[in-house]
């Protein structure tokens, strides 16, 4: 027998069942964060990978004409103040990516393709795109620019949003976490208060009374926590399976995994400490009023 | 008398349970350092609860306690447990409790003050064999008789040596024999400093032991000093 433990907590009728919504809420919560965790990763590699904000379309005319006019474009862009990289795509590029759309056996003859120059801006200087416009519909009135910026934005925010929300579910299901527990605790005292009033008469200290809470509260915390969390890691093994086998393997970077190992390894502890905590404060109130 | 020679001074001290009697009408009294007091009075009189107030299970409803030298009416929540450390308290209904081995009741305050060792613990089970309850170290009270619950609730009170011990009806329990052995027991730590009230009914104890003997009478207290006896 613990000799710690004065009150008979661990038969606790009132805390039976808080170790099984403990376990339940980790498990989403902790899915809930490596899903927070998933999304700012693929933000980072969208923001690195995805540069090029603006595009120029230079129609296809005889050979001859279409690579002098993609010269001057280059040249003009090359000297706009903000402008800080001007890529011309390779024709072979641009032909993999119609077959990737169209297929194996579409007909390229029929459907020239367009020259299509990438554009990276410094981002330090304001481009005004208007105004690029109408200086590039001087060189060829066939000119089509295209501002990627618009939809890049719509995604990064949505992506942002998502690591947003998802981080706010994190929490509420930790409150949530920590509610019961704090609920749990309240009743507890009731059930036991004769015994509480006997530790208080022999001279136990508040914070004495409290420890015994608090050990129990981390142990069972901590093993229905690791429950969840070790549930959650094999639902994120399964996922992760299911995506290699898809062909997104690229999704997962190691990075992601190796942080998502951290999350699945730390949130027992994270949350049973934070339940030890709430238990301390519901105990100490308690007693104080 | 200086205020440091004073475990606890009383004065004016009345009170009255929300649904009852008036049953203090201002007590005023000194308890001194190393003293040893009988507390009397018929049943009902107050004497529970007068020990009650002194060890702080009960606020006057009127007048003042001083305990160690602490204003009772000011003791934040802080400070109450240290004085409380300084009391052993043998409650006329015991309050063991019942999920905890004998031998660990009695050495709770022990555990309480973090003071619990293997020389308390030896000191523990010498204190249950000296009382007669040397057998039922590993017992737990619901199988104890009412005698040996009182007994074990004796030694846990006593197990800290207090400089206060408060005694409700300690040989209530018990057959005379025994109950001669406790208030030698209670002699000893008196002896070793310890100031002893003892709220009793038996008379036999009364006549053999000659302490000073508080009498609760209608809400008042009466003092009879120490009588001289001469020991057979
Ligand atoms: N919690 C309470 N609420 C209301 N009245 C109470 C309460 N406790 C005690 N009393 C009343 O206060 C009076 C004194 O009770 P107390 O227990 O102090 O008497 P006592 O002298 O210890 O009696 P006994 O010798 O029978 O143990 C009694 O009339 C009792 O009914
Ligand atoms: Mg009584």
């Amino acid at each position: 027998m613990n000799k710690r433990q004065d009150l008979p907590l661990k038969n606790d009728v009132a805390a039976r069942f808080v170790p099984k919504i403990v376990a339940l809420m980790v498990y989403v919560g902790t899915l809930c964060f490596v899903f927070t965790l998933f999304m700012t990763h693929t933000a980072h590699i969208w923001e690195t990978q995805f540069t090029t904000q603006l595009s120029i379309e230079i129609p296809t005319f005889s050979d001859n004409a279409s690579s002098a006019l993609q010269e001057r474009v280059v040249q003009f862009l090359n000297r706009t103040p903000g402008v800080q990289r001007v890529i011309t795509v390779p024709q072979k590029e641009m032909e993999n990516l119609f077959y990737s759309l169209l297929g194996e056996d579409a007909n390229l003859e029929l459907l020239p393709l367009p020259a299509v120059i990438d554009v990276t801006l410094d981002g330090k200087e304001n481009v005004d795109i208007q105004n690029l416009e109408s200086h590039l519909k001087n060189i060829s009135p066939y000119l089509q620019i295209v501002d990627h910026r618009v939809w890049q934005n719509h995604v990064t925010n949505l992506i942002h949003t998502g690591v947003f929300l998802a981080l706010i579910i994190t929490l509420l299901i930790l409150s949530a976490a920590l509610a019961t527990t704090t609920f749990a605790i309240r009743t507890s005292l009731l059930i036991h208060r004769q015994i509480i009033e006997v530790l208080s008469l022999i001279g136990a200290t508040h914070s004495y009374i409290a420890t015994q809470f608090q050990i129990n509260v981390f142990k069972q915390g901590l093993i229905a926590s690791s429950i969840g969390s070790f549930i959650a890691f094999l639902t994120f093994l399964g996922i992760k399976i299911l995506l290699e086998k898809s062909g997104f393997s690229f999704m997962m970077s190691s990075s992601f995994f190796f942080q998502s190992i951290c999350v699945f390894i730390l949130s027992p502890f994270f949350t049973a400490l934070s339940m030890m905590l709430a238990a301390r404060l519901a105990v100490m109130k308690a007693l104080r009023s | 008398m200086t205020v440091s020679d004073m475990i606890a001074r009383l004065v004016g001290v009345g009170h009255k349970y929300e649904t009852g009697p008036e049953i203090f009408k201002g007590i005023t009294v000194d308890i001194e350092k190393g003293s040893f007091h009988f507390l009397t009075g018929p049943s009902g009189s107050g004497k529970s609860s007068l020990l009650r107030m002194l060890y702080l299970g009960l606020k006057p409803t009127w007048g003042n306690i001083q305990l160690f030298g602490e204003d009772t009416l000011k003791v934040t929540s802080s400070l109450l447990p240290l004085l409380r450390q300084k009391i052993g308290v043998v409650f006329q209904e015991f309050k063991l409790l019942d999920h905890l081995r004998v031998i660990d009741n009695v050495s709770l305050p022990l555990r309480v003050r973090g003071i619990e060792s293997k020389r308390g613990q030896k000191h523990v089970q010498e204190l249950l064999d000296w009382i007669g309850l040397g057998d039922c170290l590993k017992a737990y009270p619901p199988s104890l008789s009412g005698g040996q619950k009182q007994r074990v609730s004796i030694a846990r009170a006593i197990i800290t040596r207090p400089q206060l011990l408060l005694a409700d009806e300690p040989t209530g329990n018990v057959d005379d024999d025994m109950a001669m052995k406790l208030l030698y027991l209670f002699e000893e730590l008196n002896k070793m400093g310890t100031a002893v009230i003892i709220a009793t009914h038996n008379q036999r104890i009364l006549e053999k032991f000659p302490y000073s003997q508080l009498t609760i009478k209608e809400g008042s207290l009466l003092k009879l000093p120490m009588r001289k006896v001469a020991y057979e």
